[in-house]
């Protein structure tokens, strides 16, 4: 058995719960095949670089894995058969990392930054001079539910 | 020795290589961001400075966070 990373983008329309049980379904295909998942990440509703099947966003979420081969076939025959799947990468890695990947880590302090509430009316208009620090992926709001292993 | 190497140009190491390097993977999108140019081409090594091993896998690394639209193909 091989240790794997299996990130998958899930289409944009469908809710975080239903991306959840999605990735519940894939790890379901995983024990029935031999493999064990370990732990998943969702990174949340992230920009997509480039649009795919004319979306724009795209739930991402990995899922690392030890498995033996065939079950990693069975996954992705699974991953390319499910139409709420746009995109799939699962590679091979000498070891599974433990903590949360980049991904993760960059969300993580930006999380305090978000929530600002400028409702309050100023007088002057120094509210909006201030610039807009984050990138294309910080308008939502991200949390790694993938602890539960 | 001066007079024969008037455009000495100093030992760059590479960025991935001694103690504290970063690691490289697809998906540190903002490290990799670093190493390609603003149409989204991964940039020669000889401006990088980066080794030629660490290269082949900084350009894996890209081009695995291309296939996950995390980076760009192009940029226009």
């Amino acid at each position: 058995m091989s240790y794997y990373e299996s990130v998958f983008i899930a289409r944009p329309d469908i809710t975080a719960a239903q991306v959840e049980s999605l990735t519940e379904s894939l790890k379901q295909i995983i024990v029935e095949n031999g493999g064990a998942p370990a732990n998943d990440e969702y990174w949340g509703l992230k920009s997509l670089a480039y649009k795919i099947k004319k979306n724009r966003k795209g739930h991402y979420t990995m899922i690392k894995l030890e498995a033996p081969p065939a079950a990693i076939k069975e996954l992705e025959r699974n991953m390319r058969l499910n139409e709420d799947i746009l995109r799939f990468l699962t590679i091979k890695v000498d070891s599974l990392e433990e903590e949360p990947s980049v991904m993760i880590r960059n969300k993580g302090p930006r999380e305090d930054r978000v929530p600002q509430d400028n409702q309050s009316a100023e007088p002057d208009n120094n509210a909006y001079s201030k610039e807009y620090t984050g990138d294309t992926s910080s308008e939502e709001n991200f949390s790694n539910t993938g602890v539960d292993e | 020795m001066k007079n024969r190497r008037p455009f000495f140009r100093r030992q760059k190491s590479c960025p991935f290589s001694g103690p504290n390097a970063p690691k490289i993977d697809y998906k540190d999108v903002k490290l990799l961001q670093r190493f390609v140019s603003e149409r989204g081409k991964i940039v020669p090594r000889r401006i990088t400075a980066v080794s030629s091993k660490k290269q082949r896998e900084l350009a894996r690394a890209i081009k695995r966070a291309r296939n996950l639209a995390l980076m760009p193909f192009v940029l226009d």
